[in-house]
This record gives C-alpha cells, sequence and structure tokens, in this order.
C-alpha cells in the first residue's frame, strides 16, 4: 500500500542541458512519458512529453518549414521547457495519498524522493491504476453483487457470514456509503460463478439484492434499427 | 436427401460417472435428464448414435500442457474434493470422464470427416470451453471444443475451423488458446463481462498478433434476450463467420442463456434459442458443405434443458424448419 512498493526505480533521467529532440526520441523509444531532472544527483525538474509536444512545431507546418525550425529547436536545452520544482512523494506516503494529490493537483506522475531530496524513482497514474486493478480483483475471474443494507451496525457481517459459509472466495467488498437516506449499498465481488445459493441465502435474511438488469432496463436504451 | 439419417448423437453414460455432488449445478442430473428426453422422445433412434472413446492423450496435449494434464490425473486419483478452484468439483472417476467427453468429440469428427455424417451434438459432460491451456475452470478440465479444432487441422488436414460458442458465459479458454491463431475464427455471443463471470469477452478483444480480427466478441447486457440476439447474430456473426471462409464449424452449445436458466440474467427464449439452431444450419450450408458438430457446454435447469436440446437437435436434423 506504500509508494515504495510500486514505485519504478530504473529510471531513465535526463540533465537540464541535454537537447530537446535527443530527450523526445529517448521518449518514444522507451514509450515513457515523464523524466525527471537531475543535475549534480540532485532532481532538479520534471519534464513531460507535452513539454516536448509543446516545444515542437505544429504537426500542420509545411514541410519546407521544419528543417529550419528544428535547428532552431536544436540549439534549446531541457532546462527551457521543463517544470522546475516539480510536486514529489515520499516513499512512506501510501498509494492513498498518490491518489489524492494527483486527482487533485491534476499531475500524472511524481519523483519519489528521501529526505535530502534525493531522487528514488518514479510513480506514474499507470503505476496507481494498477495497484487498485490489484486490490479489487478485477482481473480474476468472479460475480459482483449490488446488495442493499440497512444504516446500522452489523449489517456487512452478516454479508460476509453468508459468503463465507457457502466456502466462495471474496475478491473485494465496496461500499457505497450513500445509496439512499437510510441504506449502503455492498457490492462483494464472489470469486466464483456459483452464485445462486448466496443470492437465495441472502434474500431469505431480508436482504434486497438489486439484479444489474433492474439498474439497467430504463437507463440504457434498446437499438432502435431492430 | 435423408437429413435424419446424416445427423449423429454422441452419448455415453459413463459421462454421469463424473460425480459432482446433488448441490452442484453441473450435476449428472442434467445429462442423466438430458438422455432421458432424447430417449423418451423417440429421436435418439432417429439418429446415428456414435460411442464415445476416451481421447488419445496426443490430442488432449495438441492444447493444454502436461504437467496440467497429470496434475488433473493426480487429483482425481487422490480421490481430491475440488480440483484447483471449489467450483470445479471432481470425484475418482472425474479425469475418465473427461477423456470421454473430449474423445465424444474426437469420434464425432472422425464420422464427420469420413463423410459418415453431416452433422453431430455431442452429449456430454463435464463442459470445457473455460478450460485454459494450463488451468482449469468454471467446471471445465479439458478444452473438448478447442482439442477437436487442433484435431481436425492436424489429423485431419483441414486448415480453417469456425469456432461459434452460444454459452451465456464467455469461452475464455477458447479464445485464449486461438487468441493469436488465424486459422482458428473464435465468435462468442454471451453476457456483458462487467456483470457476469468470467470477466472475459469484451467487443474489443478481438485477437493478438496474427491472430487480430480472428476473435469476435458481442456481450449482452444483462435482462436482454431475443431481439438483441438476432441483431448480433445478422450484425456481427454471421458476416465474420462468412468472410472467414471456414472448411468447418464446430459449436460450443450452451443452454444457460435460456431465460429459465438461474445462472446468469440473458433471457433467450425457447424461440430464440430456435433461431440461434437455424443460424447455424445456414452457416453450416453456405460455408462449410453442410458439416458441423454442436458440443454441449452449460445449461443448468435440468427441466428444460431436455426439451432446448431436443429442439436444437431437431433443427439439426433437419426435422424441424
Amino acid at each position: 500500500m506504500f509508494v515504495r512498493d510500486k514505485m519504478v526505480t530504473e529510471l531513465v533521467m535526463v540533465s537540464p542541458q541535454d537537447t530537446i529532440l535527443g530527450t523526445r526520441r529517448v521518449m518514444i523509444e522507451k514509450q515513457i512519458r515523464h523524466m525527471p531532472v537531475v543535475e549534480d544527483g540532485r532532481l532538479v525538474g520534471i519534464v513531460t512529453d507535452r513539454d516536448i509536444r509543446d516545444a515542437m512545431p505544429s504537426l500542420l507546418f509545411e514541410e519546407g518549414i521544419e528543417p529550419q525550425v528544428c535547428s532552431e529547436i536544436a540549439d534549446h536545452v531541457i532546462a527551457d521547457i521543463m517544470t522546475r520544482n516539480p510536486i514529489t512523494i515520499s516513499v512512506a506516503h501510501t498509494l492513498q495519498d498518490a491518489l489524492l494529490i494527483m486527482y487533485h493537483k491534476k499531475v500524472g506522475a511524481f519523483p519519489v524522493v528521501d529526505e535530502e531530496g534525493h531522487l528514488l524513482g518514479i510513480i506514474s497514474i499507470r503505476d496507481i491504476l494498477k495497484a487498485f486493478i490489484n486490490l479489487l480483483n478485477i482481473e480474476e475471474p468472479g460475480t459482483l453483487l449490488c446488495v442493499v443494507v440497512e444504516e446500522k451496525p452489523g449489517q456487512m457481517k452478516k454479508v460476509v457470514d453468508v459468503i463465507s459459509g457457502e466456502n466462495i472466495g471474496l475478491g473485494s467488498v465496496l461500499v457505497a456509503r450513500y445509496w439512499d437516506e437510510d441504506h449502503r449499498a455492498l457490492f462483494p465481488y464472489l470469486l466464483t460463478c456459483n452464485v445462486a445459493t448466496v443470492k437465495r441465502k441472502l434474500m431469505d435474511l431480508g436482504f434486497e439484492l438489486i439484479e444489474p438488469m433492474d439498474m439497467l432496463l430504463d437507463q440504457v436504451p434498446v437499438n432502435e434499427k431492430e | 436427401m435423408d437429413e435424419m439419417g446424416k445427423t449423429g448423437l454422441v452419448c455415453d453414460k459413463r459421462c454421469l460417472l463424473h460425480d459432482t455432488g446433488d448441490h452442484h449445478p453441473e450435476s449428472s442430473g442434467r445429462l442423466r435428464a438430458v438422455y432421458a428426453r432424447l430417449e423418451g422422445s423417440g429421436l435418439a433412434a432417429q439418429l446415428v448414435q456414435i460411442e464415445a472413446q476416451p481421447a488419445n492423450q496426443r490430442w488432449i496435449e495438441a492444447v493444454h500442457n502436461i504437467h496440467y494434464i497429470r496434475k488433473f490425473e493426480d487429483a482425481c486419483l487422490y480421490g481430491l474434493p475440488d480440483f484447483e478452484h471449489p467450483d470445479n468439483v471432481i470425484c475418482r472417476d472425474s479425469y475418465d470422464a473427461a477423456l470421454l467427453s473430449a474423445g465424444g468429440v474426437l469420434e464425432a469428427v472422425d464420422a464427420v470427416m469420413s463423410g459418415q455424417l453431416d452433422r453431430v451434438f455431442c452429449a456430454l459432460r463435464p463442459p470445457g470451453h473455460h478450460a485454459e491451456r494450463d488451468k482449469s475452470m468454471g467446471f471445465c478440465y479439458f478444452n473438448n471444443v478447442a482439442i477437436a479444432a487442433r484435431y481436425l487441422q492436424q489429423r485431419h488436414g483441414v486448415e480453417k475451423v469456425a469456432i461459434i460458442d452460444f454459452d451465456v458465459h464467455h469461452g475464455n479458454g477458447i479464445q485464449h488458446i486461438f487468441e493469436d491463431d488465424p486459422t482458428v475464427l473464435y465468435c462468442s455471443l454471451h453476457e456483458h463481462p462487467s456483470f457476469a463471470w468470467p470477466g472475459t469477452g469484451r467487443d474489443f478483444e478481438e485477437g493478438t498478433g496474427a491472430g487480430e480480427g480472428f476473435t469476435c466478441n458481442v456481450p449482452v447486457l444483462p435482462g436482454r434476450g431475443d431481439k438483441e440476439y438476432r441483431v448480433a447474430v445478422e450484425t456481427r456473426i454471421k458476416p465474420k463467420v462468412q468472410a472467414f471462409q471456414p472448411e468447418f464449424l464446430l459449436v460450443a452449445m450452451g443452454f444457460d442463456a435460456h431465460v429459465d436458466d438461474l445462472m446468469a440474467d440473458i433471457q433467450l427464449t425457447t424461440e430464440g434459442f430456435d433461431f440461434l439452431s437455424r443460424t447455424l444450419v445456414e452457416l453450416a450450408e453456405c460455408c462449410t458443405g453442410g458439416r458441423l458438430i454442436s458440443v454441449l457446454e452449460g445449461g443448468y435447469n435440468p427441466q428444460t434443458l431436455p426439451g432446448l436440446v431436443e429442439r436444437h437437435l431437431r433443427i439439426l436434423a433437419g426435422l424441424e424448419k
């Protein structure tokens, strides 16, 4: 759950004096979009594929102009386009921290540094997505249930007891805390295709199960061309 | 042409020995009910009956990893209650039943390729389309349809095989086995993976590498049925198969999309299934010289499954129009 576990440590870095065109080539080759800028072993900035693109001539430029413009660009270096003092994150931050910072600050990746500002790695939105895909277990085959429960203690335990009573693996349980005024909704992801008995037992206990088709029928238009 | 004389049926009571207990959806009871119906109605007697033989291991190995095969055999020998997942309930006879289930389809292939028959339905279990190269899944151990496709190619020299999968669950095993292979087309109609197990088979999964364009997934939202299936077949499945021009058609025929089958939320009616069966005959007639083999996959309501199988078989045999 910590940044340390999910960050990428094999870093591709640039220095402020590297050329823009050379850096662009590396980004394309290595298929990366964020590169930390390092001088004398210290992090001084970050450069992204967007910075590079902003510095390049428009795609719409006539062909004849390009070589001339490119030679002008060839004189410029990363220091001219990088973002100085980028937002950084520490190894001890959690993935949730990273998620919240990325969302609120609208940033796609952070260099990970220690207390002295030494660069240890980089973590991007893709790394966070992978971590949450693993946590939600959505790449494991399973069936998603939707159980509406009253807003009172002990409800989740009853649902989970039914599931464990059937010896079924639980991939994850998501909770929508505000389903309506008095209810919340639980979304257990069951690692089985055989859910008929669990559903029946939950209904026998008085829980309301929302079937996906009940949610969908009035919301997704049927193909008009039939 | 005597249609009935050209249609075969593979049944084998030894498949009933794969005992999953009284509470499991994929039970001996469901197949026993099918056999009782086919015999009781007299339909079985009108068809050419083919006996299943255990598949030769080399054909299982054409699809599955040898270590996986050994692991499955060992689990049965040791009398373990399930294999690799609590869903996959086994007994000591399950390995033999799985060899028979796969082998029965291979017998059907031989019968059709020899010219003796045009069409065969294989009423066997355990089913196969979820079984991966090295993993069992969803009550499936050996991927019967995939094994038959490779057998057609390697033993009988057939180049292009089309597989259509009407089981309500995506046939992840078949798709993954042939995902990068342009010689086998895989088309599947199934409940949308965001709502149904096993969560694969999205419409943007179209094959990989050389196999890109040779996988066709049509997910169907829960609650939908006949209309949606008709549109999917006419606009996606039929054109894809016709463009592929297969030499042979294999069908992973599950009946669990039926409205009365509670394993999934698709509401296909009996008439909807008739449409699917007729589509298969049509495709076989236009593309493969009438040749097709249909293999039982899912279908878990023992009250309705026998009737659905009977109707499917009657349409394949040309007894219904």
